[in-house]
């Protein structure tokens, strides 16, 4: 009889200082990316074409974006008779009072959905990643090696090496290879071989390991279990990865990677990668096609349906609903769902997340400044920029600050309004 | 067993259309594309759906295939759930005759088990084909209150257009005294938008009055104006018959136009952008440098490096570098090649002009299409469905290039004259 055999599981996220405001009201997986999608979409699209058909995921940061988001699952074609994502919120019972204390617990409170599918493999994904990969190939290298445990790895600029799971595998296979070192966030690694929070698990071997790792008190699946099954000599995989992989964990990153949209051939091809959004999250699918005025300027940007262009978007990524009125100017930007710019209105190198206005003439960020960071500002959502206001570089707007919070007509670079 | 009293709504989206030439060639006339992502009969869903009623018939006939894949289950427009539905209505044959739908009425007439399946006090009858925003539950509030019989959606119309209509002569009431289909002298300008309320009982009996009255317009109408009570029901807003060549045009024109009174997002209307088939969605459209897009209606989906003017693009269009589009309308998935240039002209589905290719060249719209001289006679070419134009060829205007031409088609031949089918 068919039944789907791997159960994928997607580590939904928490909030992230560095993402700030982006993510006060959203996990960080429900972040808006690539001018209609959420970053979620990548990790459950990868799923579809893979024809993984069993997924749950784990959430407990303010997670009505995010369910909002999956719906019923038809829009990954995972509903069916066999077929489904299921979202597993933290719960209480008599045994277990906590909250989700880290990924490695999230699954293990949620053992008994596991065993209850009896899956031949578990894959663990995060879902705050931005790539493209056919995980079969990965469970096929898994099998043949007969591992208790493959991971991705992908080398990164050796700069960044220290803030990722490093791991030192050999090169018994062009594929890659047994984990001989593997260190978390090393403060000098050795290789540029980074983890992409991708993860293979024979089913029995996890739960061992989960069951032990109860017994500490960190509950990581990167500083904790993969360790531990170092320690323990488990057969450990290292799956080398080398298609693009963005990640999105600071405001700059964010920033940088939706640049990664844009140009002729971008390095983040949505149409070529197959990706599939919920079109009924927000009710875009209903949007009438983008509507370009007479006068209107776009170059070397992307728009959705339901956008009114009238100004000027340069280099820019606008969502669903973003409206540039004449005299408007949008460079370096990415717009989220429904902001609106005003008649003369200047943004350069900003992030505004949804439901922002940016008034008449009001000028916010600016190029960059070498040396000076990434200086990208960002706009929470639901506020309204006064007009001719002046926001420099580098400056954080919080969410919906009511109208007395506007109080000077000036913010300095790198200021924070809140 | 259905317990609600919504008014049973069906919509009539059977005729051939033939006068939009090749765009109907292999679909019905409200499976037509428009306006980019929508198809004519989204506009008439739409308005059920946003009136508030949620049994539908759809009265199909004419190559009800693209029609049917576009209604689907009905979920666009909220028509799903226990009490809800969208029911497509093919003819059929019975135990004793089988007849094709002769006409409205007639097409009605055949359908009376589904008005008996679905009580309600009023029938709403629509045409399927019609680009307006209406709210038909209003229309129903004035039905009862005038106490009609049958209530008519009419709209005043140009005198020269009249001869298109059916036409109503009504007195102070709004009650109408005169009924005239298709005048040729007019003498009203109040049009029939074909939009009808009848109440359910006072329809089935005088459906059951003769089979050989078979067109509401023609038999049923002039019967009852003399003997029942028939009510005008004044519309104002924007309404076209979409029905030719140079209305579609028009219509899709006017959706850039801000002040023409046409706005799909303000009326609420709802596409099904099912997605073929495709296995992933439609991705924002990429704007390349050096792209210049004015005054246009763009989809999701395309990826604009060269010219776009006065266009609406359908999802998924490809306008290479060098290339010019305007004043035209281009379909799914169609891909203008480097330096070809399309002006006033409709592209079906999946064309491909190829390099330096030119559709609508020269200035002079004098020359009507040879074979369909009420078709196209303002210029407008069209492209048929996943036809190829080689490289450098010159198409003029009012011309016709019928579906699936390939190269090896067009041979050794570099033109095709103005007015030319091939």
């Amino acid at each position: 009889m068919f039944k789907p055999s791997i159960l994928a599981m997607i580590l939904a996220g928490g909030r992230v200082d560095e993402l700030g405001v982006l993510t006060y009201y959203r996990p960080k997986s429900a972040i808006p990316f690539g001018g209609f999608a959420r970053v979620i979409d990548f990790a459950l699209s990868n799923l579809l074409h893979s024809g993984i058909e069993l997924i749950a995921i784990l959430s407990q940061y303010r997670s009505y974006s995010l369910i909002n988001h999956i719906g019923t699952g038809a829009a990954w074609d995972m509903i069916g008779r066999y077929r489904g994502i299921s979202i597993l919120p933290p719960f209480k019972d008599y045994e277990n009072p906590d909250w989700y204390r880290g990924s490695a617990d999230a699954v293990y409170q949620n053992l008994d959905f596991v065993h209850f599918h009896e899956p031949s493999e578990i894959l663990i994904l995060s879902g705050d990643h931005i790539y493209q990969m056919d995980y079969r190939e990965m469970i096929k290298f898994h099998v043949e090696k007969e591992a208790d445990l493959t991971a991705a790895f992908i080398e990164v600029d050796p700069r960044d090496a220290h803030r990722f799971g490093i791991a030192e595998i050999e090169s018994e296979d062009p594929r890659g290879g047994r984990v001989v070192h593997y260190e978390e966030k090393p403060e000098n690694p050795r290789t540029n071989l980074a983890s992409l929070t991708i993860l293979c698990f024979r089913p029995q071997v996890l739960y061992e390991m989960l069951a032990e790792n109860q017994k500490q008190n960190s509950y990581e699946f990167g500083r904790d279990i993969i360790p531990m099954m170092m320690e323990r000599n488990c057969k450990i995989y290292g799956y080398k990865h080398s298609g693009y992989w963005g990640y999105t964990r600071t405001i700059g990153e964010y920033w940088r990677t939706s640049m990664d949209l844009l140009g002729k051939n971008p390095m983040i091809d949505m149409e070529k990668w197959g990706l599939r959004t919920n079109l009924e999250h927000r009710n875009i699918r209903d949007c009438q096609p983008l509507h370009c005025g007479s006068r209107a300027v776009i170059e070397n940007s992307m728009a959705y349906n339901g956008c009114h262009i009238e100004g000027t978007v340069r280099n820019s990524i606008l969502f669903p609903g973003v409206r540039v009125d004449k005299g408007a100017e949008v460079v370096d930007s990415v717009l989220f769902f429904n902001t609106i710019v005003e008649h003369g209105a200047r943004l350069n190198r900003i992030i505004s997340d949804v439901n922002t206005t940016f008034g008449a003439g009001s000028r916010v960020g600016g190029p960059k400044v070498e040396g000076s960071g990434d200086g990208i500002t960002v706009v929470g959502w639901n506020n309204f920029v006064p007009k001719g206001m002046m926001i420099g570089r580098g400056c954080t707007v919080y969410p919906q600050l009511t109208r007395d919070k506007w109080t000077s007509s000036i913010l300095r670079d790198n200021e924070v309004l809140q | 067993m259905i317990t609600s009293k919504d008014a049973f709504v069906l919509i009539l989206a059977g005729g051939v259309g033939s006068r939009l030439n090749i765009l109907v060639g292999q679909r019905a006339k409200p499976a037509v594309p428009f306006g980019g992502i929508y198809r004519i009969i989204d506009f008439c869903l739409s308005n059920v759906m946003n009136s508030g009623m949620t049994h539908v018939g759809v009265l199909t006939q004419y190559k009800p295939l693209s029609l049917m894949r576009h209604i689907g289950g009905g979920e666009a427009w909220d028509f799903t759930g226990r009490t809800r539905g969208v029911k497509i209505l093919p003819p059929r044959t019975g135990e004793k005759e089988s007849d094709w739908y002769k006409g409205t009425a007639d097409a009605i007439r055949q359908n009376i088990d589904s008005i008996e399946a679905n009580p309600s006090d009023e029938i709403v009858i629509l045409s399927g084909d019609h680009i307006y925003q209406m709210d038909f539950d209003a229309m129903i509030e004035y039905h009862r209150y005038k106490k009609a019989d049958v209530t008519i959606g009419m709209m005043v119309v140009p005198l020269s257009e009249i001869h298109h209509f059916g036409t109503g002569i009504v007195d102070d009431e709004n009650r109408i005294i005169e009924w005239e289909e298709k005048p040729d002298v007019p003498r009203t300008n109040l049009a029939s938008m074909g939009i009808y309320v009848f109440d359910t009982k006072y329809l089935l009996r005088t459906l059951a009055h003769s089979r050989d009255e078979f067109d509401f317009g023609m038999h049923i109408l002039p019967r009852a104006i003399v003997n029942d009570r028939v009510f005008a029901y004044p519309f104002y807003g924007y309404w076209r018959d979409v029905g030719t060549i140079q209305a579609y045009w028009e219509a899709n024109m006017d959706i850039i136009r801000e002040d023409s009174g046409i706005s799909p997002e303000e009326w609420r209307i709802r596409p099904n952008i099912g997605t073929d088939g495709r296995p992933m969605d439609r991705v924002p459209t990429r704007f390349l440098a050096g792209s210049k897009v004015n005054s246009s209606m763009i989809s999701a989906g395309s990826v604009i490096e060269g010219t776009v003017i006065n266009s609406v693009l359908s999802p998924g269009v490809k306008v290479a570098e060098g290339a010019v589009v305007t004043n035209s309308i281009i379909f799914e998935d169609s891909t203008i090649e480097k330096g070809a240039v399309v002006d006033l002209a409709i592209c079906d589905k999946r064309v491909r002009i190829g390099r330096k290719a030119v559709v609508g060249k020269g200035g002079d719209n004098s020359k009507l299409n040879r074979a369909f001289p009420k078709h196209l006679y303002t210029g407008i070419t069209l492209i048929g469905k996943e036809s190829y134009i080689p490289p450098g060829i010159r198409i003029g205007r009012n011309c016709i290039i019928h579906p699936k031409r390939t190269e090896s088609d067009f041979g050794a031949r570099a033109e095709i004259a103005d007015g030319e089918s091939f």
